[in-house]
């Protein structure tokens, strides 16, 4: 078995997702979500990772992840090529208190093993 | 014309030639290259983009009312602030650079993300911000601040600077404040009036430290000069800096009619 190569970009956790606007819509509490990459938007002024997620119901439902500028994101390294389509990951989030599938990134895990942003803890925020 | 008359109006000629070359833009003060500061690089403000000296010693709650410093506010202008926070708390209190229109101005200038390059040159100091972009002048050619009857309210203001060693100091005028209801100091809610006057000084505090301290007098608005402090950290070398097209992707438009900021989502429409 491969050993499982995990990197963490800690630093990434810092970058100021809601700069653009101000960030009252989103919850405090954190949720966990995996899907499947369907684009990555690195644009001005926020960044957008747009991921399909099958609920327990069977039905996909695509989910808006809202983050940094790739100006600064970019100078940590992230590239348009960071979410390919099609990849598989999980992602911590912090969804719109609304329900609707839109939320501010916090970190995502692929199935490699390797992260990006700070992934503490376990899912929903504990 | 006999001969001492004759050398006086040359002298007068000569004299009245010179000085008409002079005019703006030229002054014997101005500090050559060599003697200015080093402030290259690529720089990043420390601390939250909410403007009071709460962000600086990490008291923290910068968006929760009731935990920072609030400016020493004249009574009106404490009421203003009051609503307006309580707009913020239901989310009718929409940024105002949300829609990608206007210039986030002075002092907000100094309150960004991303990435900061302060340019010195003898005559002139500019802030270049990416975000936004925003770009911010102080004159150091030793012209004067022009009069108020000749300001007519913008955004950023007019400012004029002098340098002591290595601090620049400033002062800014023709600020528009809050008369057009688009310029705010933080997304709390924090304005001015346009009667503001603001003193900045600016130096190098270490290595990779630039620190200005802002003095911020305004009749209209505050009881006392309020003085509040911004950090800039300079970042490793070698970083590049980029354009930033507010409009590119912007799925944060403001409801102009309600003032709420919306989210827009994979189809384009509004999800809340």
């Amino acid at each position: 078995m491969k050993p499982v190569c995990v990197v963490l970009f800690a630093i990434l956790a810092a970058v100021p997702v809601l700069a653009h606007h101000a960030g009252a819509g989103f919850s405090q509490e954190t949720k966990v979500i995996t899907g499947t990459v369907k684009q990555f938007q690195f644009l001005n002024p926020h960044s957008w990772i747009q991921v399909n997620v099958t609920d327990d119901a069977g039905k996909v439902v695509e989910w808006s992840l809202e983050w940094g500028s790739p100006n600064e994101l970019g100078r940590q390294g992230i590239r348009p090529s960071t979410f390919p389509a099609g990849a598989r990951v999980t992602f911590k989030i912090r969804p719109v208190k609304s329900g609707a599938p839109v939320a501010a990134f916090q970190a995502a895990k692929f199935e490699d093993g390797h992260i990006i942003g700070k992934w503490e803890g376990d899912a929903d925020g504990q | 014309m006999n001969g001492t008359r004759l050398v006086t109006c040359v002298a007068l000629s000569v004299g009245f030639v010179l000085t008409q070359g002079m005019g703006y833009g030229q002054s014997t003060a101005l500090t050559p290259f060599d003697k200015l500061p080093d402030w290259s690089g690529l720089w990043m403000m420390m601390g939250g983009t909410v403007f009071d000296t709460a962000t600086q010693t990490g008291k923290g709650g910068v968006l929760t009312h009731g935990l920072r410093e609030h400016p020493p506010y004249a009574e009106l202008y404490e009421k203003k602030y009051e609503e307006h926070l309580a707009r913020r708390d239901v989310d009718r209190f929409p940024d105002v650079i949300t829609n990608c229109g206007v210039p986030v101005g002075y002092p907000r200038i100094m309150n960004l993300p991303d990435g900061y390059e302060f340019l010195v040159r003898p005559d002139e100091f500019y802030i270049i911000t990416e975000n936004g972009p925003n770009t911010m002048r102080v004159y150091t050619d030793g012209r004067p601040l022009p009069k108020k009857e000749d300001t007519w309210g913008t955004y950023t203001g007019v400012s004029v600077g002098h340098w002591e060693g290595d601090t620049l100091v400033w002062e800014t005028i023709g600020l528009k404040g809050d008369r057009d209801n688009d310029s705010i100091l933080d997304r709390t809610g924090l304005v001015l009036s346009d009667a503001a006057h603001i003193t900045t000084r600016m130096r190098k505090i270490n290595d990779n430290t630039l620190q200005a301290v802002l003095t911020i007098e305004d009749s209209k608005a505050l009881t006392k000069p309020w003085v509040v402090t911004k950090q800039f950290r300079k970042q490793k070398p070698g970083l590049f800096m980029y354009d930033y097209g507010c409009a590119e992707n912007n799925r944060n438009p403001v409801n102009t009619a309600t003032g709420e900021t919306l989210i827009l989502g994979a189809d384009g429409k509004p999800v809340k």
